[in-house]
């Protein structure tokens, strides 16, 4: 193994997996504020391909142009799954189990609904093959240079907006607290709604470079959801700063093991038993601390 | 045997009716009394359905088709009956965010190697040569006994859960999925108990997945959807997670009317047989399980009736 197996695997890594961590942060953000685990958020990520493609398709409008449109409109949804569905689910006290189990219906709902709406061949965006740019001596589509940037510029907007605006410390103890937070006069309704949209926002823009860089099908996101999922339960107990670095270093990993096994399957096979096995033995340190 | 009165779609119909009840009944084991939600219910049906065909295919049998057939049926039941240990080990002591990475994580993982492994499985292109251990005539006739014997199966599974619903095995499953420590603090062992709730019902699901690939007769990785998973927890969400019976009234009232009735028996325009009504099938699958859930989380049947039962068992 030699540099430039180091330096290939970082750049593909971060340029070909930034949607997955990009993602990874609506995903949590949504996880980690609200508790929920959401498996439509998988369809938050298609439907941001779809409107992307054809936003882009039916108007002529360039990728750049269609990015940010497709990103607010799976937002605008991701918004409306929650009045439609979750908030009534709150209101109506379902358990957590419940809950899942509601999120992967509305997931199979969106998936097989969007069929209808967009047809069912596999669509392509219309977009001119991107300019390469060499990075450490690899070549780098300009589309996933920029998913780079807008990985990079949505982690420190959402950063910012959480940790040092007034909305983003209503967020905080609405997530800590939600009585007393109500209490000290915080609307939990539209603080909610915000996180609901942020999240669909970073899931939609994760769609639309999935879906530029192969095509955009049905699956788009819920093949990629079993990932993001890995990634937030894994890097999500460090908060958001845990998840990005979690995302870097999976999308490393994939990388370098698709480059060794010359097949991205057997990396992502490595990857769920790394993980899953992950997850045991920190339950099982876990216990352990709680025995003593 | 005279089966002109016999739809062929009647057929392949009742079996998928069949098949999805079967997984149901060992769902409602996991989810309905332990509450542990299995999203991996495809990954052990089709690791049965796999180890059971490239067994049955691709060994070299000194003897004739039936041992062959029913030593390979047994090692595609084995298979997923230690999957399932394995994954039960794995997951036992997470919350549900670890139970839905590992169930589902396993039913990828099963993906990812029918997909891989194309020496064994044939990969993206399938794997052939499955048949019936008999040929009685016709074609149709091969497939009317299949279902008969299928549906002897699923009965037995049935009796299975009917059984442990009567049992202090059943009472510790349901103890253990209301309060698990409080089931751990008077001394039940909490862990085995789920390990082997998962060894034997996904050790069923995989004995469910190799009698599937039978009846295809061709195994591919489509056949390893998310939506297997999905029919087999509409249909015990909608009958009564909590009730042995829901699986069998939630199969029939749902897969009974899409793979019988709109199949068979309502005049739909031909075209839309091809992708239309499929997508629409998973839609309203996805809309009872939300609908259910939200207002009716019990299902049909309602809440389990232990008093009742516990005073009929034992008096």
């Amino acid at each position: 193994m030699d540099l430039d197996f180091f330096s290939k695997s970082i750049v593909i890594g971060l340029t070909e997996h930034a949607p997955l961590i990009l993602a990874a942060i609506g995903f949590a953000l949504l996880y980690r504020l609200t508790g929920l685990i959401n498996v439509a958020y998988s369809e938050t990520i298609t439907l941001g391909a779809y409107f992307g493609m054809w936003f882009n398709t039916t108007y002529d409008l360039n990728f750049y142009t269609v990015l940010l449109p497709a990103g607010i409109v799976a937002g605008l949804i991701s918004v409306g799954t929650y009045f439609a569905v979750f908030r009534p689910a709150k209101k109506l006290n379902v358990g957590a189990l419940e809950m899942i189990i509601i999120s992967f219906g509305l997931s199979i709902v969106l998936r097989h609904a969007l069929q209808f709406v967009f047809g069912y061949p596999v669509r392509f965006f219309e977009v001119p093959p991107p300019v390469s740019i060499r990075v450490l001596g690899v070549g780098v589509g300009a589309f996933r240079i920029l998913a780079v940037a807008s990985v990079a510029a949505v982690s420190l907007a959402l950063y910012y907006f959480i940790q040092r605006t007034s909305f983003g410390l209503q967020i905080r103890a609405l997530a800590s607290d939600e009585d007393l937070a109500q209490a000290s006069g915080i609307r939990p309704l539209f603080v909610t709604v915000l996180i609901w949209f942020i999240a669909g926002v970073a899931g939609g823009m994760a769609g639309a470079f999935y879906g530029v860089s192969s095509s955009v099908a049905p699956l788009l996101g819920w093949r990629q959801f079993l990932f993001i999922f890995l990634v937030v339960v894994v890097g999500g107990r460090k908060g958001l700063g845990g998840v990005i670095i979690t995302g870097a270093l999976t999308g490393i990993a994939l990388a370098a093991m698709t480059l060794q096994f010359g097949q991205v399957l057997y990396a992502q096979l490595a990857l769920i038993i790394a993980f899953v096995v992950l997850l045991k033995w920190r339950s099982k340190r876990s216990i352990e601390t709680v025995k003593v | 045997m005279n089966l002109e009165w016999l739809d062929a779609f009647l057929i392949s119909g009742l079996f998928s009716v069949v098949v999805i009840i079967g997984l149901a009944l060992l769902l409602h084991l996991q989810l309905g009394l332990t509450r542990i939600a299995n999203f991996g219910v495809v990954g052990f049906f089709g690791i049965g359905m796999y180890s059971f065909g490239v067994m049955f295919t691709k060994v070299d049998w000194p003897f004739g088709d039936l041992p062959a057939f029913l030593i390979s049926l047994a090692f595609g039941t084995l298979v997923a009956g230690l999957s399932g240990l394995l994954v039960g080990w794995l997951i036992a002591d997470l919350d549900e965010d670890g139970v839905l990475v590992g169930t589902l994580g396993f039913a990828t993982v099963v993906f990812i190697l029918a997909t891989t492994e194309q020496d064994l499985t044939g990969g993206a292109l399938g794997l052939g040569g499955l048949k019936f251990p008999y040929d009685v005539g016709t074609v149709k006739a091969d497939e009317f006994l299949w279902l008969i014997i299928v549906s002897i199966v699923v009965s037995l599974i049935f009796l299975y859960v009917w059984w442990v619903h009567r049992t202090p095995y059943g009472r510790l499953l349901i103890a253990t999925g209301g309060n698990e420590p409080l089931a751990r603090s008077l001394g039940k062992a909490t862990f085995r108990t789920k390990l082997w709730l998962f060894a034997v019902g996904s050790a069923g699901m995989g004995l469910i997945g190799a009698l599937f690939g039978v009846m295809e007769r061709f195994l591919a990785p489509e056949n390893l959807g998310i939506d297997v998973t999905l029919a087999a927890m509409v249909a015990l969400v909608i009958g009564g997670t909590a009730r042995a019976w829901g699986a069998v009234i939630g199969g029939f009232l749902i897969f009974g009317f899409f793979d019988i009735i709109v199949q068979s028996y309502i005049p739909f325009p031909k075209e839309w047989y091809g992708q239309a009504i499929p997508n629409a099938k998973l839609i309203v699958e996805g809309l009872v399980l939300m609908g259910v859930l939200l207002f009716r989380p019990l299902g049909i049947l309602g809440a389990m009736q232990r008093d009742k039962l516990m005073r009929r068992v034992h008096g």
